[in-house]
């Protein structure tokens, strides 16, 4: 079912700044999506449209054929643990956490941390990190950081990871490694990314790839 | 998400253990004074309410005012008297009237423990050149003993030795000293005008207090004798089941006799005032000490609030509800003020522990002492936890609706400026 967008706007600001101008999209599932455009173009504002975090000044998003202006809070924060995945451009991981602990966050919600454990384990093994899931944030380096966000994103086995700038603070190898992590989630989890990317080598990595100019869907 | 508030909590080690230290303090210092006032009010109630009578059935005690006497002069239509000047003074009764209708109500009353009328009168008590002022106490000793403490009070003799008549007495042991007597001596005691009558001493008392140790006690029939007032009481001593109840039936008999009567409460009420200022002085201290430690609590989560603003955006973007993030900084405030109040009645607990241990003097003029009586009551603890965890709640919970009031998206977004 995947994700649709009707006619969304999003105003910002006062006097009002129109930020998305009635764009209107469907992304498949599985589906590996890229978002270009200039700085100000929106891609940001359009993934956490997309990604619920924000909600449009008008029009709607269908998630998996839920309407998330329909849809309660409760179910949609339930969601949001259960099928989605966040990687922003800073790695946000808690400080006082051990990365193992930072990838099980998102499991100690619903109090399934034992049972998501292995796959934590496993995530951070496969990102090369396996003697480092003891260490704090601090401990590790840029490209770590951000591959121990990559995990905690995955760690629920997403429908969804929402991507916004994940290579934006790293250097050229430790992007490619990032890279290379979300193309495989998507390849063999069938996972619907969305990607927001400066990167055009990046972008065409992704099976579509949106540009934005401006609000407004220039190509795709 | 408990967890979470831990590590955070941990992750400022010294911040955490200062906030902790004035709620631990607080607590301490309101276990341990509490305990020692509450001691202290407790050991005079005990004293008070075992030692003497609870409910204390006197003769009436009638002022005269300005139109008291006039209908006794003009009859009852004499319309408005003026007096110069004016009647005043009192028109005590000097007996209980009707005593044996306060028996029968008295020996039927489920509430009642038992009773015990007497006759004190003010006497000379003299032996050869000696003679003291003092009060004498008629009444019968198998009963009075129900009512007080007196007959645990004997040093020698037994309080009983006075109820066969035949003017015996048992004295206190100051007025024993002053009037240099011992033991079997006989001493002459007069009342009002009436010619000195002499009483043989069959025991004394030592009560401890000075007061008390001026009085002696006789058979009520010889005391009605020697103040020539046959058959007559000018007070019934009660004690009651549950000593409780005294002053709410002390008004209720009030209501329905023209009798003085009071509860043990109402004879020591400046005593209960003084308790009461006590109770202000502890609870102001404790609100004081808790106020400065909650004014911590409160700093220590608005900045934690402040610098974990990245954090609760990632919690909010994995699913976190507002009320959860609400649930991580209030439940740190609620463990500063658990773990605070715990440790603080420990140690409060253990203060209380080594106070019993002291001794005191006893009353003064007595050569006993006494260890010291510290409440170590349930309530002293309820009311300390809940004073701790109240002030922790109010402190935590203006910071906690703050992290739960922040828009995720907002705080992406200044991180990616």
């Amino acid at each position: 079912m995947g994700i649709t967008a009707h006619k969304i706007w999003k105003t910002l600001g006062d006097p009002p700044l129109k930020i998305i101008k009635g764009i209107s999209l469907t992304i498949n599932d599985g589906e590996f999506v890229s978002i270009t455009g200039r700085s100000g173009a929106g891609k940001s504002t359009l993934l956490y449209l997309l990604s619920s975090l924000d909600t449009p000044s008008e029009g709607d998003i269908e998630i998996s054929g839920y309407s998330l202006k329909k849809m309660k809070d409760k179910d949609l924060f339930r969601f949001r643990t259960e099928k989605m995945g966040f990687v922003f451009q800073f790695h946000y991981l808690i400080s006082e956490l051990t990365a193992l602990e930072n990838v099980l966050l998102p499991a100690m919600k619903n109090k399934q941390q034992m049972k998501v454990r292995g796959r934590a384990e496993m995530l951070l093994e496969k990102f090369g990190l396996a003697d480092k899931m003891g260490r704090l944030p601090r401990q590790l380096s840029g490209g770590e950081q951000q591959r121990v966000a990559i995990a905690r994103a995955l760690s629920m086995n997403p429908a969804y990871l929402f991507a916004d700038e994940p290579t934006g603070a790293l250097d050229s190898i430790n992007g490619e490694m990032v890279m290379k992590i979300i193309k495989d989630a998507s390849r063999e989890s069938k996972t619907t990314v969305v990607m927001v990317t400066h990167d055009s080598d990046y972008a065409l990595l992704a099976d579509r790839q949106i540009h934005l100019t401006d609000g407004e869907i220039a190509s795709q | 998400m408990i967890f979470l508030a831990i590590r955070y909590l941990l992750a400022k080690r010294k911040q955490t253990l200062f906030t902790l230290m004035g709620i631990f303090f607080g607590s301490a210092a309101f276990v341990a004074i509490s305990g020692f006032f509450i001691g202290f009010q407790d050991y005079i109630v005990d004293k008070l309410v075992n030692t003497s009578a609870h409910i204390h059935i006197q003769a009436r005690e009638d002022f005269l005012e300005e139109h008291s006497l006039d209908s006794s002069f003009f009859g009852k239509n004499s319309g408005y008297v003026f007096w110069s000047p004016p009647p005043s003074g009192r028109k005590d009764n000097a007996r209980v009237e009707n005593p044996q209708g306060w028996y029968d109500r008295l020996s039927v009353d489920p509430r009642v423990e038992a009773y015990s009328p007497q006759l004190t009168a003010s006497g000379i008590f003299s032996k050869a050149k000696s003679s003291v002022t003092a009060s004498i106490i008629g009444c019968n000793p198998a009963q009075q003993a129900k009512v007080t403490t007196i007959a645990s009070l004997m040093e020698e003799g037994k309080f009983t030795d006075i109820a066969a008549g035949g003017n015996r007495l048992i004295v206190g042991k100051e007025l024993m000293k002053r009037l240099g007597a011992t033991v079997s001596q006989t001493i002459l005691v007069s009342v009002g005008t009436g010619s000195p009558t002499p009483f043989k001493i069959v025991g004394y008392f030592n009560s401890g207090n000075k007061n008390s140790d001026l009085q002696a006690y006789g058979s009520l029939e010889d005391v009605q004798k020697l103040n020539g007032t046959p058959n007559t009481v000018n007070e019934i001593a009660v004690s009651l089941k549950d000593y409780k109840q005294a002053t709410n039936l002390a008004l209720l008999w009030s209501k329905i006799s023209s009798e003085k009567i009071e509860s043990w409460e109402q004879q020591n009420s400046s005593l209960f005032s003084m308790f009461a200022l006590q109770d202000a002085l502890r609870y102001m201290m404790i609100i004081a000490i808790l106020t400065v430690a909650g004014f911590g609590i409160y700093n220590v989560l608005t900045m934690t609030v402040s610098h974990k603003k990245k954090d609760i955006a990632i919690l909010r973007s994995m699913g976190y509800s507002p009320k959860e993030i609400v649930y991580i900084f209030l439940s740190q405030g609620l463990i500063l003020g658990v773990s605070g109040a715990i440790l603080g009645m420990l140690f409060g607990y253990l203060i209380c522990l080594y106070l019993q241990t002291l001794q005191f003097a006893g009353a003064p003029g007595s050569a006993t002492t006494e260890q010291m009586h510290i409440s170590l009551a349930f309530s002293i603890f309820a009311q300390s936890s809940m004073l701790a965890i109240f002030s922790s709640t109010i402190a935590s919970i203006i910071p906690a609706l703050a992290a739960g009031r922040l828009s995720p998206i907002e705080i992406i977004r200044e991180g990616a400026e």
